[in-house]
């Protein structure tokens, strides 16, 4: 039972986790308080809206997540009910809003939720800074932040992302011809077509070969160097465990010439052994010692014992 | 009068729907093209394990009908057939192909004799010199990219690269893989006679030190490391060949290392190869550009062989006597596993009796897997 609690325990922290991972690529791109002459919503109303962009690669759903101006929210001191009453919560089971790789949504910021899922309950107010945040489902967590200056008529405070990650992103004031609600900001570098890129710079192939052909060589170049050197260990700990056992051959072999100095019976040693030792150590140096050998010898004694008895290794007679 | 009518009618309206009906020449030369793939699958026995589902596919994927929206076709959603094609289409077959692939191969040769590994890598030359020639045929960068890795003679990576890069090519580029994987013998044969002397044919390599098994080990995993690092794009390919490998190698993994390398791999290339079949209809695939895919397919095949030998014998120049490499086996640097370390040693045998050069053969060969992947990667980094 308590497995069972655990198992699901952990399940549950990695659905949030791997939630959590996916709401944290989401960042507040284009912003514009005042619009007279710009997008529209459903209803052929304009007014002030927000940009959310999805930087991942993979598809996130922003469904559960809070937007809110309101600078209170972010008082440690308050519960999390006292928080999301002062948010904008994205309502669940609109398609919309799922965010595919690179993907970006754009909220209406004027206090009309009636109006739909993309509809906030806060509406920008364009003569003034307005801070804007973009909280995780737990109204907890915040995903984004920004201040948006006052701006002009029809202008977007629009942010640029960063090529690098080290690098901070940059936000700039477009204006009303650049402003862009769902697509990559004005002023953002374009992705290069590499095909394209490649096509113009190098129309025959060649420094393409070259770089490939560099790179797939370099690459096993390191595989050959790693186990030409790792190869070269390998042999050379063999040999070294070779000279240990030939050492311990050479051990033998002076034990051997001791007893056979001294005599094997001043030494109250018996033929059998006598005989095992230089047979053993006959065995290793003709095996070349590929084999480590347990060296536990059983010597068998010539008279009938309970060893080679035929008689005890049979059955009994069923009676 | 009227019942007559409206059976003949219906008569009528069934033979609407039949492929007599719908069928045009193009269907009939690709189920000609279909039967000569099994055909020689089974009489030459080029190939069988997969000539033969991609002969069965093509006739498949040329059966005409009326696309009235009964989801049979493999272009149609939710059809059968579409359902299959998803993992030609999202490139997750040949992944699990080189699964199978990493689990059967033994990579003791190379371990043994890692300078086979720059043979590997050499003949990965075909793969650029198919490039350059595509580009000039007037091909974009992507499709060339996707027909010139037909030189790396590794039919998964083929389709795995032109799956991402030119998915209209694709059918062409894997049916031309793999016919040209099942011509390797009579492709290489002449290159190798032609680029080497009677004395360098007899050269006698050393035989292969002993390799521990704590290095079989170490191989997939520090193989992975350093291929990955440098060719993430590689991933996919190399990621799992690796896996399978280790599997095999870990020697507590057994069952496993058996399922990827029988069931799995076999369960695979029946769907890959059917699939990949059904994706040559005639509308697609009689066209000037499966011409130029087959004729730069043959050339970046012989490249590829031509550069695998010709870097032996510049090796060569740089070792010590005594510790020369065959030339012959310098073909095997192309991936066709086994095939090509198989004519490396055929080839010995003919000039000396008691050259055996398999084993030897067998360094560049999967040194070549782990090349043409590396490649793939290096294509799809640049140009996706």
């Amino acid at each position: 039972m308590n497995k069972r609690i655990i198992g699901l325990f952990i399940a549950l922290c990695a659905v949030v986790c791997l939630h959590a991972q996916g709401t944290r690529s989401l960042k507040i791109s284009e912003v514009v308080t005042c619009n007279t002459d710009g997008l529209i919503d459903e209803y052929g109303r304009r007014g002030a809206w927000i940009e959310i962009t999805n930087t991942s690669w993979g598809t996130v759903n922003i469904h559960s997540c809070y937007l809110t101006i309101n600078r209170a929210a972010l008082n440690p001191a308050l519960s999390v009910p006292e928080r999301i009453s002062l948010m904008s919560m994205v309502p669940k089971g609109d398609a919309r809003t799922v965010l595919k790789a690179q993907e970006r949504i754009v909220f209406y910021a004027d206090g009309q939720t009636n109006l739909g899922t993309l509809h906030t309950n806060f509406a920008l107010d364009a003569s003034q800074e307005n801070f804007i945040a973009l909280y995780d489902g737990n109204g907890v967590s915040i995903i984004d932040t920004i201040t948006v200056p006052v701006i002009g008529e029809n202008q977007s405070f629009a942010r640029l992302f960063a090529e690098n990650k080290d690098e901070a992103d940059t936000w700039l004031i477009l204006d009303k011809e650049d402003v862009t609600p769902g697509s990559p900001n004005r002023g953002q570098a374009e992705k290069v077509n590499k095909v394209a890129e490649w096509k113009a710079k190098d129309p025959y192939g060649i420094a393409m070969s070259i770089v490939a052909m560099g790179i797939v060589f370099g690459c096993l170049l390191f595989l050959y160097i790693f186990f030409r050197s790792f190869g070269k260990f390998m042999e050379y700990s063999g040999k070294l465990a070779r000279v240990k056992a030939i050492r311990k051959i050479h051990e033998s072999a002076v034990k051997v010439a001791v007893i056979a100095k001294d005599g094997k019976e001043s030494r109250g040693i018996d033929m059998e052994t006598y005989m095992a030792v230089i047979g053993m150590a006959l065995h290793e140096y003709e095996t070349d010692v590929h084999d480590v050998e347990s060296n536990i010898l059983t010597i068998m004694p010539e008279e009938h014992t309970e060893w080679n008895s035929k008689d005890n290794a049979m059955r009994e007679w069923p009676k | 009068m009227d019942y007559i009518n409206f059976i003949l009618d219906k008569f009528v309206d069934f033979w609407t729907y039949t492929g007599f009906a719908n069928g045009e020449l193009g269907n009939y030369i690709m189920i000609l093209v279909g039967a000569l793939f099994i055909f020689l699958a089974i009489t030459k026995d080029w190939e069988p394990l997969l000539l033969i589902p991609i002969g069965l596919g093509i006739i498949l994927g040329n059966i005409p009908f009326k696309a009235i929206g009964l989801e049979i076709g493999l272009y149609e959603d939710h059809s059968v057939l579409n359902f299959f094609y998803q993992g030609v289409k999202s490139g997750w077959y040949p992944p699990l192909i080189f699964l199978g692939i990493g689990a059967m191969t033994d990579f003791t040769a190379l371990i043994a004799n890692p300078k086979l590994l720059l043979v590997g890598a050499s003949a990965q030359f075909g793969i650029y010199a198919a490039y350059m020639v595509a580009l000039l045929l007037g091909f974009e960068p992507n499709q060339a990219a996707g027909i010139a890795i037909i030189g790396g003679a590794d039919g998964p990576t083929a389709i795995f690269l032109s799956s991402k890069l030119a998915p209209n090519l694709m059918g062409a580029i894997a049916v031309c893989a793999y016919s040209y994987m099942a011509l390797v013998p009579l492709i290489q044969r002449p290159i190798m006679r032609a680029l080497t002397t009677d004395k360098e044919r007899r050269i006698r390599m050393k035989p292969a030190r002993e390799v521990t098994q704590r290095e079989k080990i170490l191989f997939p995993i520090i193989g992975l490391l350093i291929t990955a690092f440098v060719v993430p794009s590689g991933l996919p390919l190399l990621g799992v060949l690796f896996f399978g490998n280790l599997l095999r190698e870990s020697t507590k993994t057994t069952r496993l290392a058996n399922t990827a390398g029988s069931a799995l791999n076999d369960i695979v290339v029946m769907l890959l190869g059917l699939t990949v079949g059904c994706s040559t209809q005639a509308s697609e695939f009689l066209t000037t550009d499966t011409i130029k895919i087959f004729a730069l397919g043959a050339s970046a095949f012989v490249i590829a062989t031509a550069s695998g030998v010709l870097f032996v014998k510049f090796f060569n120049l740089f070792l010590p006597e005594g510790r020369k490499i065959n030339p012959l086996i310098g073909n095997a640097g192309v991936s066709a596993v086994p095939m090509a370390a198989r004519i490396s040693h055929e080839q010995g045998l003919k000039y000396d009796p008691k050259n055996y050069l398999i084993m030897h053969a067998m360094g560049p060969n999967v040194a070549g897997v782990i090349g043409s992947a590396v490649a793939a990667g290096v294509l799809l980094g640049f140009l996706s």
